[in-house]
C-alpha cells in the first residue's frame, strides 16, 4: 500500500539520505584525528535523464530517483566545531521529515477511517 | 541502511580517544621517571590512528588505533649530583615529555570525546524518535 503512495516513498527516500548524512558526519568526528583523513561529504546527483523527465506517468520517479546520494572526499581537514554545527542541523531536518512522515501517517489513517476521529 | 551501526562509528571513535587519553597520561605520569625496570630511560608513547573501512555502515570509514609506539625525543638533562641516577658529571636524564604539549593533548583528547559523545547522543535521539514513528494512535 505504502508503494502505491508516492508521497511515502518519497518520504521514505527523504530519510535515507538524511541518515546517510548522520553517518558521514559521525564518521568525520570519529576520524577527525585520523593520519591522512579527508573529510567526506554527501553529494546528490540530481540530473533527471530526458526520459524520466519527458515521461508524465513517472511524476514521483522523477524526483524519487533523480538525485542519488554519493560520498566524495573534499580533501579538507575535520573542523569539529563546524561538523557539529552541520550534525545539529541535519539532525533537525531528520525530525521535519519524521514530522512529516506522521502527518501523512495521519491523513490515510483519517481516509482509512472515512474522515472519522479516533 | 543500518543507523544502528553509525552508534559503532562514534562507539570507535571514542576508543580511539581512549587509547590516545592513556597515551597521553602515561607521558604525563612518566614526566620525572629516571629508569624503567632494564634502566632505560622513558620514551614518550604515541598512538597512531588509521581509518579501517567499516564492516557496516554504508563502507564508511572507521578509526581504529593501528599501534601505539615510542617516540624518540631527546632526554632533558637536570643537574642534581646527589641523585641515585646522576652520571658522573651529575646529571640526571629526563624523558624528553613536554607537560604543556601533554595538556595541550589532554585537552584535544577532552573534546575530540565529547564530539563523539555528542554525535552518539543525536544518532541515538534520531534513532528513538524514528521507533517511536507511527506509534500514535
Amino acid at each position: 500500500m505504502f508503494e502505491a503512495t508516492p508521497i511515502f516513498s518519497l518520504l521514505s527516500k527523504a530519510l535515507d539520505h538524511a541518515a546517510l548524512r548522520q553517518a558521514v558526519h559521525t564518521a568525520n568526528i570519529a576520524n577527525a584525528g585520523t593520519e591522512n583523513y579527508s573529510r567526506l561529504e554527501v553529494i546528490f546527483d540530481s540530473r533527471p535523464t530526458l526520459a524520466e523527465a519527458a515521461d508524465p506517468s513517472s511524476g514521483d520517479a522523477f524526483f524519487l530517483d533523480a538525485s542519488r546520494p554519493r560520498l566524495v572526499s573534499t580533501g579538507e581537514a575535520v573542523r569539529l566545531d563546524r561538523e557539529m554545527a552541520l550534525m545539529a542541523r541535519d539532525a533537525v531536518r531528520y525530525q521535519a521529515l519524521l514530522g512529516a512522515f506522521e502527518r501523512a501517517t495521519g491523513t490515510l489513517r483519517m481516509a482509512i477511517r472515512e474522515g472519522r476521529e479516533g | 541502511m543500518g543507523m544502528f551501526s553509525i552508534l559503532d562509528i562514534s562507539a570507535a571513535g571514542m576508543d580511539v580517544q581512549q587509547a590516545r587519553l592513556a597515551a597521553a597520561s602515561a607521558n604525563l605520569a612518566n614526566s620525572n621517571t629516571t629508569a624503567n625496570p632494564n634502566g632505560e630511560i622513558y620514551k614518550p608513547l604515541a598512538v597512531v590512528v588509521h581509518s579501517a573501512p567499516a564492516v557496516s555502515a554504508q563502507g564508511l570509514p572507521v578509526p581504529v588505533v593501528a599501534r601505539t609506539v615510542e617516540r624518540d625525543v631527546p632526554s632533558r638533562l637536570v643537574y642534581d649530583p646527589g641523585h641515585p641516577d646522576a652520571d658522573e658529571r651529575g646529571f640526571v636524564a629526563l624523558p624528553g615529555t613536554d607537560p604543556i604539549s601533554s595538556m595541550l593533548e589532554l585537552i584535544s583528547i577532552s573534546r575530540s570525546y565529547e564530539a563523539n559523545l555528542r554525535a552518539f547522543d543525536i544518532t541515538r535521539q534520531l534513532l528513538e524518535k524514528t521507533l517511536e514513528m507511527g506509534g500514535r494512535r
